[in-house]
């Protein structure tokens, strides 16, 4: 498994499951707990009194920070005219109690689409805050380009505190848009493996010839020129362990709405994915190295003196045996 | 193997064979006990003998301490850049925590080493003294090689993931 899916296979199947049972006249009783990267859980239930229509609810650590991106309160219509295209799908006005997203699905007339889209719910609620950088994005890069060659940034940053202390930021410019990782590694080992893997990170581009139209990737300790103006609620502790990643996406990223989702699905999953894979080699090596005990295990043992067979062929005193053959033990 | 290598091993080889002559010996001090000798402070020179240090660089040293009824032999093995310190460290931690397997390991280095073996004389009564060498002079080789192969393995894999990730970028 290399990659992590952006779309939630559990509630893909649990919907797939309840669109059935609804089919064949029986519709499940459901109430299920379902979890995500980034302590986002799910929760799937019957409406009360109406087993054919489903709420899922989703509660997500990102949810404060998206809201408070847009002073207009545009998350809501957003997600609305996202949801709006795809049958069987409404968005229920007041969120479930204890969650901050509800979206009521009709089983009758759920399609597989909309199935799909459902699950991709996470991605969706993130996926504003991207959308905004990349209209932003556009209607710089309709002013008329300055005669220097620098680049007109906005005054916008987009700050989504998508974990209990990291976050990540966007910031649009007429010719790019950046967007930075803040992480921080549980312990040493993470730390020093994270670097190997941060390295090459920023290498691939310029190594690898075929992927070079990918954002360039930039690593630092010090947060970076662009968030200068953020004032921070980092908690001092972890600084040693904090790492800024930095993706650069041009234009060729998010020229259509299909490129769009794909970056921005990939994105999204970039610390879970750099996070999974250190965790892998650790296990890997692991599992190396209980082979190499194993091995070293196994050329000790030649050490050992065959005490049988000595016994058998120097002198027969040492074993007694019964009249039987067998050995006696005293 | 390197041009190096061979004459660092042949002199661990011959500096072990040279140690490992032991034989059974009570306490002095207190009465029904026989202890490894080198483990214990002892105030009878005439029970320790000299350490032997060999030494290939500063990295990569062996130190052999006898006593008339133990050896300690303690290795300090190859740590180029902190990749490799992190790998050794936790190989020796893994492998000192299934000592039990291993008879003669110990389960904490001695100071500034990697990881120590203690052979008593109860060892050398029941294992073939030369095969016992042969293992530790294995063991060194093996852990170079075993700790470079990880370290390729983590750089190759940090490649593949980084080169699969920003691959999906290519439109």
């Amino acid at each position: 498994m290399l990659h992590l899916k952006s779309h939630n296979l559990l509630i893909q199947k649990t919907l797939s499951e309840a669109i059935e049972a609804n089919s064949n006249g029986t519709p499940l009783t459901l109430d299920r707990i379902v979890s995500d990267f980034d302590y986002t859980i799910f929760h799937i239930s019957n409406q009360e009194g109406n087993k054919t229509i489903l709420l899922l609810s989703i509660k997500t650590k990102a949810w404060v920070s998206i809201q408070k991106i847009d002073a207009n309160n545009g998350l809501l219509p957003y997600l609305q005219s996202k949801y709006q295209p795809f049958a069987g799908i409404s968005v229920s006005q007041s969120a479930e109690p204890g969650y901050d997203f509800t979206l009521v699905l009709d089983l009758a007339s759920l399609t597989n689409e909309s199935v799909v889209e459902s699950s991709l719910l996470k991605t969706a609620i993130l996926s504003f805050p991207f959308q905004l950088a990349f209209q932003e994005s556009f209607e710089l890069s309709k002013l008329p380009a300055p005669e220097d060659g620098s680049s007109i940034d906005s005054q916008k940053l987009y700050n989504i505190q998508n974990r209990d202390d990291e976050q990540f930021f966007i910031k649009a410019s007429n010719d790019r848009v950046t967007v930075i990782f803040e992480t921080i590694f549980q312990d040493e080992t993470d730390k020093i493996l994270g670097k190997v893997f941060l390295q090459e990170f920023v290498d691939a581009r310029k190594r690898n010839r075929s992927i070079q139209s990918a954002p360039q990737v930039l690593v630092s300790n010090e947060p970076p020129l662009e968030l200068q103006s953020f004032t921070s609620s980092r908690n001092p502790q972890n600084d040693a362990s904090r790492r800024f990643i930095t993706f650069v996406l041009f234009p060729r990223h998010f020229q259509t709405a299909e490129l769009q989702h794909m970056s921005i699905s990939q994105l999204t999953l970039f610390r879970n994915y750099f996070h999974y894979h250190i965790k892998c080699s650790k296990a890997y090596m692991h599992s190396r190295m209980r082979y190499r005990v194993d091995s070293f295990v196994k050329v000790l043992n030649r050490a050992k003196l065959d005490e049988d067979k000595d016994g058998l062929e120097n002198d027969n005193q040492s074993t007694r045996r019964t009249i039987t053959g067998r050995k006696m033990v005293y | 193997m390197s041009q190096s290598l061979r004459p660092y091993l042949n002199a661990v080889r011959y500096s072990l064979e040279a140690a490992l002559t032991l034989r059974n010996f009570s306490s002095q001090e207190v009465e029904r006990h026989n202890r490894p000798e080198v483990e214990v402070p002892n105030t009878s020179a005439e029970l320790l003998l000299q350490p032997m240090h060999v030494s290939r660089n500063e990295n990569e040293q062996v130190l052999i301490e006898s006593s008339v009824n133990s050896v300690r032999v303690s290795i300090k093995v190859k740590q180029a850049d902190e990749i490799e310190q992190i790998l050794v460290h936790k190989f020796t931690r893994f492998l000192e925590q299934r000592a039990e397997a291993f008879q003669i390991l110990r389960r904490e280095p001695i100071q500034d080493f990697s990881i120590s073996f203690l052979i008593t004389n109860k060892h050398t009564e029941t294992l073939k003294t030369d095969k016992l060498i042969d293992f530790i002079i294995e063991f060194m080789e093996e852990v170079d090689k075993e700790i470079s192969e990880m370290k390729l393995f983590l750089n190759a894999r940090a490649r593949f993931v980084a080169e699969a990730y920003l691959g999906e970028f290519v439109y």
